[in-house]
């Protein structure tokens, strides 16, 4: 039952944790959510055996086909016959598979790094906290696996909920002004999505009237199945010819406007807030700074991969030729991102302010890697996902040790932290220097592939520009090293401080927390194929070579 | 042998120090004083000499048996990752140049490592009740793994990826006592320093990458042979910046790469602060080995660059070996001293590289690196003996308490001043390197246009019979001075694709008709330096072990102890021997690398050959530049024989000068002024804009949308005139404080109204902006070249 299952079993256990939180007594929480999240770690890791013992090549378990998925999970949940049919459809692929496993990773640590819980400023209502955590993995989890876009969508507002809540109520001063910042934002963009979503279901359904109301699935080709009318399975909707080509012909307007362009940018607006990238980043240092440190953790760690998998999932393979029309503005951006946020790390003087712009920066390279829509390009950005997924909540958790301890993070009034807690100096060193960029750690394998594959783009008649955005974020690399190592010298080194003498090193709960991610950001960085991009690159190849070909030229 | 024995023990020499690492990180503590050290010794280098030493007897083997260039071409490569379409291989690139690079770096080091299990015992407890020894050891093993991976590297990835590697244990090394402010400071400037070295390195990369398709090294440059013969790829390009094609562009900025590491003018200001690491640190990578790495680089590309990216390549090398030299002359700090010295040396190597010396440069990389190696460690001697004194105007008369410091430590100066007997043999170090390097510079400035004298150029017959037709600039430019060797060196069988594409194709490609000539300046320049050089490191040998006593404090204290001077008296052998035997035949074999490039192919006649000797016949050039050491020499003594007292009123007299040079001209004021500052300014105006635009922004539309829901609440419930004034007052004070406890129920208002504004005003710009935008996004696309 589980193995044909899998899917569900791991969205929904953590909720089901949750569930059991809502009866258990309140000593057995903790326990049963960090219970929860292991199991559902456990359970999402056996997907592995999806690629070992046979002869498939990873690549090959995912490359075949775009709509090559694996424990496809799929039931009609809503259907007003004729009219309306909404999916129950799970599956995962190339995309996904990466990222749901490091959800789960992050969810684990996060929830073992809310042990502590009884010391916070705000320590009321750990029943809330933690069935609250619980139904946010979920959401998450839902997210990555759901392959019909109102399941989709419904994950995708499941999710904020309960960030607002954990934001809003367990935060720090100015909880309530950063929670809903943040929920704000993201309705903001959802809303968008919304229209999308409405507006694409109608346009397929359109399609398919044109081309005589019923019309064979793109990619379950030889199945029979057949559309007779709109539909919100994703990859249906990237896939099948019909409805691409009414999609991206220029005869095809919403509200006036053509209609890929403009579909483009209302699911790229809900995604580039999520991402984030300026000028809609405001909300991330603030949610940033006022959560606490497992939430940061989750917030960095997973929440902001959702954008750059929204561009993935949605943006891009359903109208390839709005990325190609968008793909100066996007790519510039990201540019704009990667130094904005860069230059703004420089200036903090908060720990955990800095972090965060500092995500903002990494996060440009996502973005300018997808935009210019090269291979490289998008094999960079998926791994900048993931390392960045590594590597942030291990920066953010950094923080939190010694927020835990100083009960302050103003970066000069640290020193000599390294003299203080040698262990803990040493696992902060390879966190910062993984998000530093140093090869042989996770954030160099990233950046570097984003920057050649920008380079690449260059040779694109119609992506001139790419050669200059290139060389510029070649040489942000140099700002990110300005501000690390600032940022190092003034908290770990220097002599030891007296205020701080007294202050024990990593506990085995940190270190348990912080050896894992410091052992994945080397290893993500010695052996990226075998970590990500075994199982990336043949959907990325695929989805890359799908959407050349599906590119018309719009003019809008 | 059995196949890929040999990188099969040199992977293993690259290892081990990663297993020391490790082993230290986890047991260091334990392990204690010095067994660390010794740990760190045995496992972090004493392996590595172990498989060095046996893989230079292997292909010393294969050499004579003429296997060597079949093991190069059979080497194992695999595939490390795949980036866009290229795959990345990993694998050792065994060659005579890996080889020679490795035994000279495996040899140094472990004579540092063992140095410093002695050193470090005094010198690892400065900060309070730290126990750091072990942490030393791990950090070197670091760099030895970091060092010999780079050495081997097949890949300009994976080179890249050990060039950072080296940064970062440079980085932890320099700031080994980052519990004081100069060695934080100088840590930092370090890394970000390389960082922008590493810039200019990844620009190239990106170039070598898109445009030969390949970064494995060898591949490229045969890629490269070919696109420059066919005038496609890269040389179809015709974008040109500063006036440099394409091409050209990719091998400057591989060098800029080099000019971070190797610490080039104007990038070299990291190194004399990085002297505040502890001295066996400044012996092994800020000396002997890492800074070398750029040289090694620029060696290892050599055959991407174009001429006019070799020019640049010469002229910053010129440039840095002239004013580090100068600025040397008034350094009073022997470490400083010594670091530029090494500094101007390494403007040497990269000079000769530019010029063609192939040959010269690296062998001048690793007598170098035994030299001066040996004199820092000597320096720390010193310093360790006079009480962390580093004042030369302190020491004075040392000879007597430092018998064996004050001799090797002169071996390093008559090696580096370039002391032989001019005409013949006798020589230590740079009277064969720098000397060959003047030579083939001046060959290069003088008798380039010469025709009439190279027309009959044995070397020139030997290859250009079958091409001379196609390419008579190439012929014309052949030199005359070495005609013997060059016919068996090339006829020898080497890695298949290069001879088949660098010899006959490269030679023809019209973008090297042109090999510009040498600026006589720069020979000048170059020349002067060698006369400099003597004057300096005689003036410090001379300040520091002769004449009389000055400071009878650090007098009375000085010693000196056999666990340091042992690698001290080996170095000093070992500079002897590197002058003469091994490394000149393995170099000169390995420039069969640098032979497939078109400069070293024009001129092959000088940097080809196997004679450690000046080769040019020119009496001017023998005396002129075989005779500087005396010059240099002299003068020194004659200044410092009875004290600093002459020096003073010289000091005096060239006043504004010695500011200058005692400022290191102002360059880190400048940079400081510019980069420094000028990043936080624009850093700080960032967070302005975040704090006061942006986020004022969005605070001001959510404010507005509060009120207008307040407004339509108030008017849809009724509440009344009451109500309304209460209401507005309300919001008023709340101005500016978006929110409210989410337990307010209000959220419910904020947000309908503020998605809902946001999206009707989303839609009316679109709206109103349709037939606009359609004009303004078609004048844009215009413009981007569609």
């Amino acid at each position: 039952m589980i193995s044909s299952h899998i899917l569900s079993w791991i969205v929904f256990l953590p909720a089901i944790g949750g569930l059991i939180c809502l009866v258990a007594p309140k000593k057995q929480i903790k326990t049963i959510a960090v219970l929860a999240s292991l199991a559902t770690m456990l359970l999402s890791l056996t997907l592995f055996s999806t690629f070992l013992g046979g002869a498939d090549d990873p690549t090959e378990v995912f490359g075949q086909s775009y709509g090559k998925l694996h424990h496809v999970e799929r039931a009609t949940w809503i259907e007003l016959p004729g009219e309306l049919k909404i999916e129950y459809f799970l599956g995962i692929d190339g995309l996904g598979f990466p990222l749901f496993v490091l959800t789960t990773v992050v969810s684990f640590l996060a929830c073992l790094a809310s042990w502590n819980f009884e010391t916070w400023k705000v320590n009321k209502g750990i029943r809330a906290y933690f069935i609250l955590f619980l139904l946010l993995e979920t959401g998450m989890l839902g997210v990555f696996v759901s392959l019909d876009f109102f399941l989709f969508y419904i994950f995708w507002e499941v999710m904020l909920l309960p960030m607002y809540f954990l934001i809003g109520v367990w935060g720090g001063a100015r909880k309530e002004y950063a929670a809903i910042k943040f929920f704000l934002f993201t309705l903001g963009g959802s809303v968008l999505m919304l229209v999308a979503l409405v507006a694409m279901y109608f346009y397929s359904g359109a399609a398919i009237d044109q081309a005589g109301g019923s019309v064979a699935s793109g990619y379950l080709s030889g199945s029979g199945t057949a559309l007779t009318h709109g539909t919100f399975d994703l990859i249906e909707l990237a896939t099948n010819p019909t409805i691409q080509s009414y999609f991206s012909a220029v005869s095809t307007t919403f509200l006036g406007i053509k209609f890929a362009p403009i579909m483009f940018i209302f699911l790229f607006v809900g995604f580039a807030i999520k991402l984030p990238c300026v000028p809609v980043h405001t909300w991330l240092p603030d949610a940033h700074v006022e959560a606490p440190t497992p939430i940061s953790m989750i917030l960095a760690g997973v929440l902001l991969k959702m954008g750059g998998y929204g561009f993935l999932r949605l943006c891009y393979p359903i109208f390839p030729s709005g990325g190609q029309y968008w793909a100066f503005t996007l790519a510039m951006i990201g540019l704009v991102s990667i130094l904005y946020g860069g230059f703004c790390a420089l200036a903090q003087s908060d720990f955990k302010k800095l972090v965060a712009y500092s995500s903002v920066s990494h996060m440009g390279y996502v973005l300018l890697g997808i935009a210019v829509m090269t291979t490289a390009g998008f094999q960079g950005a998926m791994f900048q996902m993931i390392a960045h997924g590594i590597s942030s909540p291990m920066c953010f958790f950094l923080v939190g040790v010694i927020y835990d301890r100083a009960h302050h993070r103003e970066i000069n009034r640290f020193g000599g932290l390294w003299l203080t807690m040698p262990k803990y100096g040493t696992l902060a060193t390879i966190g910062f220097f993984a998000s530093l960029g140093l090869p042989g750690l996770c954030g160099f394998i990233g950046e570097v592939w984003v920057v050649l594959g920008t380079f690449q783009a260059g040779s694109n008649p119609e992506m001139p520009w790419a050669y200059a955005m290139a060389v510029i974020a070649a040489a942000a690399v140099i700002l990110t090293a300005g501000y690390i190592l600032w940022l190092i010298r003034r908290v770990y080194l220097g002599t030891e401080r007296e205020e701080y003498k007294g202050f024990s090193d990593t506990s085995s709960r940190e270190m348990f927390i912080l050896v894992p991610l410091a052992v994945l950001c080397i290893a993500m960085g010695i052996f990226p194929m075998q970590t990500v991009f075994n199982f990336t690159n043949g959907t990325l190849d695929l989805m890359l070579t799908m959407m050349n070909n599906g590119i018309v030229s719009v003019a809008m | 042998m059995a196949e890929h024995t040999l990188e099969i023990a040199l992977a293993v020499g690259v290892l081990t120090p990663l297993f020391s690492f490790w082993a230290l990180v986890f047991f260091g503590p334990k392990l204690g004083k010095p067994a660390a050290g010794w740990f760190g010794v045995v496992f972090g280098m004493g392996v590595p000499l172990a498989c060095a030493t046996y893989v230079l007897f292997g292909w010393l083997g294969a050499m004579e048996a003429g296997e060597s260039a079949a093991l190069t071409a059979n080497a194992w490569r695999g595939t490390w990752a795949v980036l866009g379409d290229v795959p990345i291989t990993i694998g050792v690139k065994l060659d005579s140049l890996t080889v020679a690079m490795y035994f000279m770096v495996t040899f140094i080091a472990f004579w540092i490592f063992f140095f410093s299990v002695g050193y470090m015992q005094g010198h690892s407890d400065e900060v309070a009740g730290q126990r750091k020894y072990w942490r030393f050891f791990a950090y070197l093993s670091l760099f030895g793994f970091s060092m010999l991976g780079l050495v081997v590297s097949s890949n300009l990835v994976f080179l890249f990826i050990f060039w950072e590697l080296v940064g970062l244990c440079s980085y932890l090394l320099i700031g080994f006592y980052f519990d004081k402010p100069v060695p934080q400071h100088a840590q930092m400037k370090a890394f970000i320093t390389n960082r922008v070295g590493d810039f200019g390195f990844l620009i190239g990369l990106m170039l070598v990458y898109f445009h030969l398709g390949t970064t494995d090294l060898d591949e490229a440059a045969a890629v490269f042979a070919q696109q420059a013969a066919a005038g496609t790829g890269i040389f179809a390009s015709h974008f040109t910046m500063f006036g440099w094609s394409l091409a050209t562009i990719m091998g400057v900025g591989l060098f800029c790469g080099a000019m971070g590491k190797s610490a080039q003018f104007p990038l070299h200001v990291w190194l004399p602060d990085a002297m505040a690491g502890p001295t066996p640190v400044s012996a092994l990578i800020h000396a002997a080995t890492m800074v070398a790495a750029g040289v090694y680089l620029v060696a290892r590309v050599f055959r991407l660059m174009t001429p006019d990216a070799l020019m640049f390549v010469s002229l910053i090398g010129c440039l840095t070996l002239t004013l580090m030299a100068l600025i040397a002359v008034v350094q009073t700090d022997i470490k400083k001293c010594l670091a530029y010295s090494t500094l101007s040396q390494l403007g040497y190597m990269i000079f000769g590289l530019g010029s063609g010396a192939w040959i010269a440069a690296l062998f001048h990389l690793i007598t170098h690196a035994f030299f001066k190696a040996m004199m820092f460690l000597g320096s720390g001697q010193v310093i360790e003996g006079c009480h962390h004194e580093q004042d030369m105007r302190k020491m004075g008369g040392l000879w007597k308490k430092m018998p064996v410091t004050c001799i090797t430590f002169l071996v390093g100066v008559l090696a580096i001043a370039g002391t032989g007997i001019p005409g013949t043999q006798i020589g230590l170090g740079g009277f064969f390197s720098k000397d060959e390097i003047l030579a083939v510079s001046y060959a290069r400035a003088f008798e380039w246009d010469d025709a009439s004298k190279f027309e009959e150029s044995g070397h020139g017959e030997g290859h250009g019979g079958e091409h001379a037709d196609v390419s008579p600039p190439t012929k014309r430019v052949m030199l005359a001075s070495d005609p013997v060797q060059h016919g068996d060196d090339h006829a020898q069988p080497t890695h298949a694709v290069l001879e088949a594409e660098s010899h006959g194709a490269v030679g023809a490609a019209s973008i090297f008709a042109y090999t510009p000539k040498l600026p006589k300046w720069m020979f000048y320049l170059a020349l002067f330096t060698a006369y400099i050089t003597p004057f300096y490191m005689m003036r410090a040998w001379w300040l520091t072990f002769m004449g009389k006593p000055r400071d009878d404090h650090v007098y009375e204290h000085a010693h000196e102890s056999p666990m340091m001077y042992i690698p001290l008296a080996v170095l000093a052998v070992g500079t002897v021997f590197a002058s003469y035997s091994l490394f000149r035949p393995l170099i000169a074999d390995a420039s069969i690398v640098g032979s497939a490039a078109p400069l070293v192919m024009a001129m092959a006649g000088d940097s080809h050959s196997h004679a450690p000797a000046i080769h040019v016949a020119h009496d001017f050039l023998k005396v002129g530049v075989g005779g500087a050491f005396l010059v240099g020499f002299l003068l020194a003594i004659a200044i410092y024989r009875n004290g600093l007292g002459l020096g003073e009123k010289l000091k005096r007299a060239f006043g504004p000068i010695h500011t200058l040079l005692d400022n290191k001209y102002y360059i880190d004021e400048l940079y400081d002024l510019v980069f420094v500052k000028g990043f936080v300014l624009i850093a700080n105006i960032a967070r302005f804009v975040d704090t006061w635009i942006v986020d004022l922004l969005v605070n001001l539309f959510a404010a507005a949308a509060e009120r207008f829901a307040a407004f339509c609440g108030l008017i849809l419930d009724t509440h009344g005139v009451d109500g309304i004034v209460n209401g507005v007052a309300k919001s008023s004070r709340d101005f500016g404080h978006v929110v409210r406890l989410p337990q307010t129920g209000r959220v419910r208002h904020y947000v309908l109204a503020a998605t809902g504004v946001a999206t009707i005003v989303f839609l009316c710009v679109l709206w109103a902006s349709r037939e606009a935008s359609d004009v303004a996004l078609a004048a844009v696309s215009a413009s981007l070249g569609n």
